[in-house]
């Protein structure tokens, strides 16, 4: 019979060490270097995505929240603003990604679709949100561009999880 | 504690992470408020060192990766575009090569002006150059961040680069160097709202402070409500922000929008004169010194020596011209100045006299200048030179008509033992107006011609 932890512990992806450092790499480089070729029209956040990512197939909140923190330092410290914006909208959607992993089923990829969607959202309110509340600066956004970055993540992550799919350990 | 540790953990982790990014947030904030107290636009960035710390592993981890990606694009574009793709290179060397020419003799010329635009700063104390000493670098990456203008460069402090230096291209200015590293250096783009220049509209002299929005569009904001601010008015550098010299090309004025928060402002959306989007390289001045290059030295010295020709080339026709004159000494010149016309002793021009015999105007004599008064007249002194300061006649100086008289009266005046009086001058008519009763006065020589004509 299967209990709640050893169907859990079952459905727990595990990826080669290298994969956990060469991706979130990988990322914070395309996420850099690609806005030169493709302009303003780069509505993607790659480090929002991989820490979804991994958020969702670890099922490890403590290992989301960690890779949200450090891609989201990272993210920081590449851009002009305070190290930490991003920290911290990265830290809570790599927490709360895991802890929907756990609950759900996320194979398909209308969910991952509607998930990346939804915690882009959720990033780019917090951004707003600690930028102008918690810091007091003045912060323009344009909500239009929001949706649509939130919309370019939810088509980025149909084609990079599947991808990423392929590099889990097999047993 | 241990049970409420292990159940709760991943709670107490997120708590951690949390509490220690929103920790690190408010010693960023509280450090850079005093900075912004400089007033400077664009200031309110100096960072701790904890915080550079990160900037610096950020960039470590991801510039060596951005670039090996740029070099090796870099590596197959130029495999390609020289080695590859080289039909009608021969021609197109030539017409260069003719080009060369040709901008160098202009750039020689245009080198020599500004020099003089130099000089001419310097007399008015301006402390901008003209001609910068700037450095190349290729933007290797971004921030990856819509709401964050930022740039890689591949150069950093070992290229010489600091803080605040202005980056530009050929087309406009880009932004302003904000963190250096070592190898590389983080430019902050002039359409970030984090940004801030002096910038003037050329045509209406308007000044303000260019800074992003949040469509990563420059403006500059805080401008009273002008009307005569129009689309496609260029923006210029206005040079006391200390970061960009004056006059360096902004963009031109996209549109004009009202401030919503106050009604009585206006931004205006400038369309950038450098591409920001698709920038490859830049230039960051890393002085504003004048430094001539060699070549450029031996430009302005043709230049120079070219002028020098010029000038003495000028001058053998003038003298020519002044020869061919004396030869010819019936000419007159017609682009001769018109002699000065004569001026009685208010300052009025005197009529010319009419000849009644042949009724032409009959020439004025010129006017003779005055003695000085004697200060202890004797009968040697000219008539009225006595020392009361009496003014004299012009026809006293003459002496023909009227001096005997005066001398007369003087005379008379010393031998009654009383001093001579000027009544007799005073009454005595000038000699201007007197020209047609008979004063005779040296006809005009013709005028000689004057240097030019041919």
């Amino acid at each position: 019979m299967l209990t709640p932890e050893y169907r859990r512990d079952l459905e727990i992806r595990r990826y080669p060490t290298y994969i956990y450092i060469l991706v979130p790499l990988a990322a914070l480089v395309l996420q850099a270097w690609l806005p030169r070729i493709i302009g303003r029209f780069a509505y993607m956040d790659l480090p929002l995505l991989v820490t979804i990512y991994f958020a969702l197939n670890r099922r490890s909140p403590i290992h989301g929240t960690v890779l949200g923190a450090v891609l989201g330092m990272a993210q920081d410290g590449l851009s002009g603003r305070a190290v930490g914006i991003h920290g911290i909208a990265n830290t809570v959607c790599g927490f709360l990604a895991a802890s929907i992993g756990i609950r759900i089923v996320v194979e398909n990829n209308l969910i991952r679709m509607v998930l990346n969607f939804m915690f882009s959202l959720l990033a780019s309110a917090m951004v707003v949100f600690i930028t102008r509340v918690l810091l007091g600066l003045e912060f323009q956004w344009n909500w239009l561009d929001e949706l649509l970055r939130a919309a370019g993540n939810g088509a980025i992550g149909l084609a990079l999880f599947p991808l990423l799919d392929r590099t889990q350990a097999r047993d | 504690m241990e049970s409420f540790f292990s159940r709760y953990r991943n709670l107490v982790v997120l708590v951690a992470a949390l509490l220690l990014q929103v920790i690190g947030l408010a010693v960023q904030v509280r450090k850079a408020v005093p900075a912004e107290a400089t007033g400077l636009p664009g200031a309110g960035l100096r960072e701790g060192r904890s915080v550079q710390l990160i900037r610096l592993w950020a960039a470590d981890m991801v510039t060596p990766f951005e670039r090996g990606i740029h070099g090796t694009g870099q590596g197959l574009s130029g495999l390609w575009s020289n080695y590859i793709d080289l039909r009608h290179t021969r021609d197109e060397n030539k017409e260069l090569q003719k080009t060369i020419d040709r901008l160098r003799l202009e750039q020689a010329t245009l080198l020599e002006d500004a020099r003089r635009g130099q000089r001419l700063q310097a007399l008015e104390k301006f402390r901008e150059g003209y001609i910068y000493a700037t450095t190349p670098a290729q933007v290797i990456g971004t921030s990856g961040n819509s709401q964050s203008h930022v740039l890689w460069l591949d150069k950093g402090a070992d290229s010489g680069f600091k803080p605040d230096m202005a980056v530009i291209t050929g087309d406009g200015i880009v932004g302003k160097v904000r963190d250096v590293f070592e190898h590389t250096a983080q430019v902050l783009v002039i359409n970030d709202q984090t940004s801030g220049a002096g910038v003037v509209l050329q045509t209406t002299r308007i000044r303000g402070i260019l800074r992003g929005n949040a469509a990563g569009q420059p403006q500059v904001i805080n401008i009273l409500a002008d009307a005569r601010i129009q689309p496609g008015e260029p923006v210029l550098t206005a040079g006391g922000d200390q970061i960009f010299p004056r006059g360096l090309p902004v963009g031109a004025v996209d549109r004009v929008e009202r401030d919503r928060e106050r009604g009585s402002f206006i931004n205006v959306i400038v369309k950038p004169a450098a591409k920001l989007d698709n920038l490859d390289e830049v230039l960051v001045i890393t002085s504003l010194q004048p430094q001539l290059s060699p070549q450029q030295m031996a430009d302005l010295k043709t230049s120079e020596e070219l002028k020098g020709a010029e000038v003495a080339a000028d001058i053998e026709r003038k003298k020519a011209a002044a020869e061919m004159a004396e030869r010819l000494p019936g000419l007159v010149d017609p682009n001769a100045p018109v002699p000065a016309t004569p001026k009685d002793a208010n300052g009025k021009p005197i009529a010319p006299a009419i000849d009644p015999k042949t009724g032409q105007p009959v020439p004025v004599p010129p006017v003779i200048p005055k003695a000085l008064p004697a200060k202890h007249p004797d009968r040697f002194s000219p008539a009225g030179m006595s020392g009361n300061g009496a003014d004299v006649g012009p026809s006293a100086d003459t002496g023909q008509d009227t001096g005997r008289d005066v001398t007369t009266v003087a005379a008379k005046s010393l031998v009654a033992g009383k001093k001579p009086t000027s009544a007799p001058v005073a009454t005595a008519k000038p000699a201007g107006h007197t020209a047609g009763a008979g004063v005779k006065t040296p006809a005009p020589k013709p005028l000689k011609p004057k240097s030019g004509v041919q």
